[in-house]
């Protein structure tokens, strides 16, 4: 194509009832192609994936963190029971004193233990 | 269905991607790559950045496809983000050049020439990217959308999220400029 008739056809491309797709390809043709290295489709599957392979040892990180955290929470919860309910039997109530150990005791009692008379 | 992607439609190789499947992913890119091509290129000119830029865009597309829904064609997908790391890319490199040289615009959108197969392919190459790069950025991705990728006006507004009227008037403008570079050339 000669290039007076490439210069028409770069400004009838932009006209609005212009076929583009068919203007597209017989630029295409005379040599107006646009393309990346040969290499281009490996390079970015390999930053991708390694990228997504990262990302993938990060979340299995968290994830056996939370489990181990869970394991430990139901843990603390179960033991956090087990003494609220020791609590009740032994002393009857949840009050302050009962939490303290000394729900049974009076304050003289508590004066006696404290001066060892 | 893994190892043969060649035949697959878009849905079916989003899913594979999805889940992991390097094939099916390596079969978007090299399905959609020239398409990134023309739009980086276009509007950047063939340097090495236009490279970084275009599997750029791959990774971003990667990141984000599992927000995808398919309410648009991935091509269409593809090209709203390579049209957005473009414009960046140009807005990163106006603000460096404005930093350290006052030439900086003339060097900014010059382009290399594109591998020759003929002295007349060469030419129009050549011919094409100096018109290119003779537009300001916001006539330039218009003329890329329309000359290069193919896309009707109504398509070009569609994915620049622009008016019909602005694009058609953003085209005529378009066209009085690359008339006078084309006198030239």
């Amino acid at each position: 194509m000669k290039s007076s008739e490439l210069k028409k056809l770069i400004i009838k491309s932009l006209e609005e009832d212009a076929g583009n797709e068919s203007i597209a390809g017989r630029l295409e043709m005379e040599g107006v192609t646009f393309d990346f290295g040969r290499d281009f489709t490996r390079k970015v599957v390999d930053k991708v994936f390694s990228v997504s392979s990262e990302i993938v040892a990060e979340r299995e990180l968290f994830r056996s963190m939370r489990f181990v955290f869970n394991r430990v929470a139901l843990t603390g919860v179960a033991a956090i029971l087990i003494l609220l309910f020791s609590i009740f039997l032994a002393e009857g109530s949840f009050s302050l004193n009962s939490f303290l150990g000394i729900g049974d005791s009076i304050d003289e009692s508590i004066v006696c233990l404290l001066t060892d008379i | 269905m893994k190892g043969s992607y060649r035949q697959a439609d878009d849905t079916e190789l989003i899913k594979a991607s999805v889940n992991g499947d390097r094939l099916a992913f390596s079969e978007i890119v090299e399905r959609y790559r020239k398409m990134v091509a023309r739009t980086v290129k276009g509007m950047l000119g063939d340097s090495v950045f236009s490279e970084d830029i275009g599997q750029e865009v791959f990774i971003k597309l990667y990141n984000s496809l599992s927000d995808f829904r398919g309410e648009a064609k991935l091509s269409t997908y593809i090209q709203k983000i390579a049209i957005n790391l473009t414009l960046n890319e140009i807005k990163r490199r106006k603000r460096f050049f404005s930093m350290f040289s006052q030439d900086g615009d003339n060097e900014l959108y010059e382009h290399e020439i594109p591998d020759p197969e003929t002295e007349q392919k060469r030419e129009a190459a050549e011919m094409v990217n100096k018109a290119l790069a003779g537009l300001e950025p916001k006539f330039r991705i218009v003329v890329t959308m329309r000359m290069l990728q193919g896309y009707s006006t109504k398509e070009t507004a569609e994915i620049l999220d622009l008016p019909l009227g602005t694009v058609l008037s953003r085209l005529s403008r378009a066209q009085e400029q690359l008339k006078e570079i084309l006198g030239k050339l």
